[in-house]
């Protein structure tokens, strides 16, 4: 079974972003491969010989362009990915601990999923939330910050029980029209082109 | 445009890239990326030099340096080594190599330490050990030592990319040339780097490399990470006896380099001829060369009383031949000889046949007919703005022919050409370049072209042409009409079209390319067909023709295997024991092209030369000596008796000084060919079963086992001793 056969309008969508063209049929590559890792949780050969003929190319370049980014799988993932920083800052904070604790726990290997078909784990580059490190990111849906032992042991109970613990902080950060960014609690930070904050008129007399 | 590379004043045509400056002074510029068919990526920033340029006032003035008459325009270096294959040469730059510039001397030799990072350095193993740019690069340019303590990254070592590549992952210096020829070249994506950073490494996801170009990765990879399956493990570069020579398996006529070791024919690499193949060549070219050392006659045989054919010496075979043909006319001896025989062969032939006065002359493959339409070299394929190819299957027929039309779809740009060769980096050729489909139209069957047309017109045979020249479709219309349009159009005409075609054919074809301006590329049937159809050598008037073999009282068949033989005594001259060869009264050792010093013409019209490699052969002889035998055995005294005789007989002939063809070849007008019904069609094949029993998996691992098999020389180590 084809993953795009009933999905018609998707494609059409999907390749409606770029030029009508060959080159830029081809850029429509990483969108496509989103959309089978969202549903299926990796993408397999078969997917990545779909998404070629789609895109006018071959398997082998769309394999070549998801192995540059660690976000796609070449194999199956659990219901919840767990993908552990482990760039500088974040090694520096625990995130070693944090990850030895992780595969101990659940007896899973990178490219391996639990028997129950719950977890997988995977390590990654900094998530850019050096500040914040050790930190964890679950599926795509968020930052989990400063997760020491405690907080570790926290979030793998309730995701026993299916119940994924919030993020700390959601991702992507929602970007409002003006370009404004806001936080998962709603709070709003950093600027925006339009939404420049006025400096107060200057109080003393002249310069 | 000027400019100074270390210290030397240069006048330089302008796009020509740094790195062809430095190498234009005669300097050297270490590089692994950088290919000259290929699009500069700099990707190995191997290539480092310093470089600089003048600058202008706001007034257009320079900016000066000195005082007086004594100032020049001042330089602005840039503040760090560049590479140099993707700089483009400017007015007035100036440029600092390794020769004159420690900063880049010192840059090179770091760059080197960290393409030898992980490098495996199994130089002493290692196939391209010898011929490794790699290799000789850190000789000549690097520290010789390392700074890096730790241990080497490990990958894959024998990882197969198909039956024939091997890829050692951890050779790969990623220079990225194998993933852009596939690109660039044959129009195949095949290859390409998977994974980032420190664990990169090329594969393929479409469970392997496609057939037909896929070896010349093998010669374009500067490290030993891509090899020559055929040929792994069978020598070190050092070793082979190096002989350049021409292909001629098909009419293109590739220039190739035979590698024997011993006497065997171990490995063929394509050679550079910027008017023929550039530097590629098929994989027939280059896999399917191991019939040459494989099974080979080396001694005449003779059929005894008992039916059997017996090895016997060569005046053994000359008296069994003499007694044979005892009481024969001599002029029932048909001659028949494969077209794949040079010039010089068919020269002797003809000249034989004069003198015995034979009717019976052939030789196969050939069509019948005689292009006299204006000829198309392959530079006018890759340069022409339309191409239409009818009835061929290029991939059986001339496969080269098909890169250069991929060539022209692309742009037809082809690298300029410097005192040092072929430009090593042109800045025109891009990665991923844009193909124009509608410069290409197909007619005929399916084949390995047809994907890459804009125009596909599904036809047969003859019918082809004749529809191309009187339209009865809208999509025929469309394709005359472009003809019409284009300013250098190339027709190319292959088997499907040229079997069976008459004189008709003919004024068809040119008259349609006298309308059009169109030129004509007919693709012979045979290597040498071209060559030898200039030579009358068909059956005279009232003659028996190859394909009436059966009925010939007596024949002699050169390297032709029908699987019949004459009516009456048979001899046969080949390099294996033929299903011919097996009927044979009489059969003579023949050498292959890779032996044979001589000429050939190939599909453009062009005289290439063929060298002999060092093969042993034992007593195999090639046609012209073969054909003094035959001589000797009917009593009489051959003209032609040696290669000499044969060119002096060409200059006498036709003008023709074939003992000084450059190394590139030329194109010489040759007499008009003699035509003759055939009675036969020809369906080019380019891997015949004989080159397809290479050795398998199965017959090559039998050898390795053999060879494991034997007992080494060694008695027991005695313990003791006082070190
Ligand atoms: S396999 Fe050879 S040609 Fe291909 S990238 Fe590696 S070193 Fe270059
Ligand atoms: S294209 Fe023809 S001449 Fe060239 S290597 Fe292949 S078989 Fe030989
Ligand atoms: S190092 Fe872990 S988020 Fe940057
Ligand atoms: S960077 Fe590789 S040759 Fe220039």
């Amino acid at each position: 079974m084809t993953y795009f056969a009933d999905k018609q309008p998707l494609v059409a969508d999907i390749f409606s972003r770029y030029p009508d063209s060959p080159q830029g049929r081809r850029s429509a590559l990483m969108p496509l491969l989103r959309e089978v890792q969202d549903a299926e949780g990796f993408v397999s050969e078969l997917r990545m010989a779909e998404i070629a003929s789609l895109c006018g190319t071959t398997a082998t370049e769309v394999r070549s362009v998801m192995s540059f980014y660690s976000t796609y799988h070449t194999v199956p993932t659990g219901r919840y990915h767990l993908q552990v920083c482990s760039t500088l800052m974040c090694a520096l904070k625990g995130s070693d601990e944090l990850w030895d604790e992780l595969v101990t726990q659940l007896d899973v290997q990178p490219g391996e999923v639990s028997p129950d078909g719950r977890f997988s784990v995977q390590k990654v580059e900094c998530l850019g939330s050096c500040g914040t490190a050790p930190m964890m990111q679950i599926n795509d849906d968020g930052y989990y910050e400063n997760v020491g032992p405690a907080k570790c042991a926290r979030i793998l109970e309730s995701l026993r029980h299916d119940l994924q613990p919030l993020p700390d902080n959601l991702v992507p950060v929602t970007i409002t029209a003006d370009g404004r960014q806001t936080l998962a609690s709603g709070e709003v930070v950093g600027t925006s082109i339009t939404g420049l904050t006025r400096l107060p008129e200057h109080a003393g007399g002249d310069v | 445009m000027k400019v100074v590379v270390d210290g030397v004043e240069l006048d330089l045509p302008a796009g020509t890239s740094a790195i062809d400056a430095v190498f234009q002074s005669g300097g050297d510029v270490p590089y692994f990326c950088a290919h000259k068919y290929l699009s500069p990526v700099g990707a190995c920033r191997m290539c480092l030099i310093e470089s600089g340029s003048p600058r202008k006032n706001p007034d257009g003035t320079f900016v000066m340096e000195g005082e007086g008459d004594a100032a020049t325009p001042k330089i602005f270096w840039f503040p760090k080594p560049m590479a140099s294959c993707t700089m483009q040469a400017t007015e007035g730059m100036h440029i600092r190599s390794a020769k004159t510039s420690e900063v880049v001397a010192k840059a090179q030799a770091g760059m080197m330490e960290f393409t030898l990072l992980n490098h495996p350095l199994d130089c002493p193993t290692c196939d391209k050990g010898g011929a490794c740019e790699l290799q000789d690069r850190a000789f000549e340019y690097g520290y010789g030592a390392s700074r890096f303590g730790f241990d080497r990254r490990h990958a894959d070592k024998h990882y197969p990319l198909s039956k024939y590549v091997i890829l050692d992952q951890e050779r790969c210096i990623h220079c990225k040339r194998c993933v852009r020829y596939f690109e660039e070249v044959p129009g195949q994506e095949v290859l390409d780097f998977i994974e980032r950073g420190g664990h990169t490494f090329i594969d393929t996801e479409e469970g392997g490399l496609p057939t037909g170009f896929q070896g010349n990765i093998t010669d374009i990879c500067p490290v030993g990470a891509l090899l020559d399956n055929v040929a792994r493990f069978r020598g070190r570069n050092w070793e082979y006896d190096h002989t350049p020579t021409t292909c001629t398996l098909c009419p293109v006529g590739c220039s190739i380099t035979v590698d024997a070791r011993n006497g065997r024919l171990e490995r063929i690499v394509a050679g550079e001829n910027r008017d023929v193949n550039e530097a590629w060549i098929c994989d027939a070219g280059r896999f399917g060369h191991s019939f040459a050392s494989h099974d080979r006659l080396t001694v005449p045989l003779i059929r005894g009383a008992d039916g059997q054919l017996h090895a016997a010496d060569w005046d053994a075979a000359i008296t069994a031949i003499n007694r044979g043909l005892a009481g024969q006319n001599m002029d029932d001896l048909a001659l028949y000889i494969g077209a794949d025989s040079t010039l010089e062969e068919g020269l002797a032939l003809e000249s034989l046949a004069e003198l015995t006065g034979t009717k019976h002359v052939d030789h196969w493959p050939r069509y019948e007919v005689n292009i006299t339409a204006p000829a198309a070299t392959l530079t006018d394929v890759a340069t022409a703005d339309l191409v239409v190819v009818i009835g061929a299957d290029l991939g059986e027929e001339a496969p080269v022919l098909e890169l250069r039309i991929l060539e022209m779809l692309r742009g037809g740009l082809l690298p300029a050409e410097f005192d040092h060769g072929t430009a090593i980096a042109d800045l025109r050729l891009i990665e991923r370049p844009v193909r124009k489909p509608e410069k290409l139209v197909v007619i005929g069957q399916e084949s390995g072209l047809w994907k890459h047309a804009g125009t596909r017109i599904p036809a047969n045979g003859l019918s082809g042409l004749t529809r191309l020249a009187t339209p009865d479709t809208d999509d025929l219309r469309a394709a005359l009409k472009a003809l019409e349009d284009a300013k250098a159009p190339v027709i190319i005409l292959g088997a499907d079209a040229l079997n069976g075609a008459s004189g008709s054919f003919a004024s068809t074809v040119a008259s349609l390319a006298s309308r059009t301006g169109a030129k004509v590329m007919a693709i012979p049937a045979g290597p040498n067909s071209r060559g030898l159809a200039a030579l009358n050598l068909v059956p005279r008037r009232g003659g028996l023709g190859y394909a009436q073999l059966a009925q010939a009282p007596a024949a002699f068949i050169s390297r032709l295997d029908p699987g019949v033989k004459a009516r009456g005594f048979t001899v046969v001259h080949d390099t294996h024991l033929t299903s011919t060869a097996q009927l044979a009264d009489v059969v003579l050792p023949a050498l292959t092209n890779y032996e044979k010093r001589g000429t050939t013409v190939n599909l453009e019209g062009r005289l290439l030369g063929l060298e002999q490699a060092a093969l042993s052969s034992g007593e195999a002889a090639d046609l012209i000596r073969t054909l003094s035998a035959l001589a000797e055995a009917l009593g009489v005294k051959a003209k032609v008796r040696g290669l000499r005789g044969a060119q002096t007989l060409a200059a006498a002939k036709f003008g023709l000084k074939l003992e000084s063809v450059p190394p590139r070849g030329v194109i010489h007008p040759l007499p008009t060919a003699t035509t003759a019904p055939t009675g036969q069609v020809h369906t080019p094949t380019l891997w015949t079963e004989r080159m397809q029993v290479p050795r398998g998996d199965s017959a090559r691992a039998e050898h390795i086992n053999s060879l494991i098999g034997m007992e080494l020389p060694m008695t027991a180590v005695q313990p003791g001793g006082d070190d």
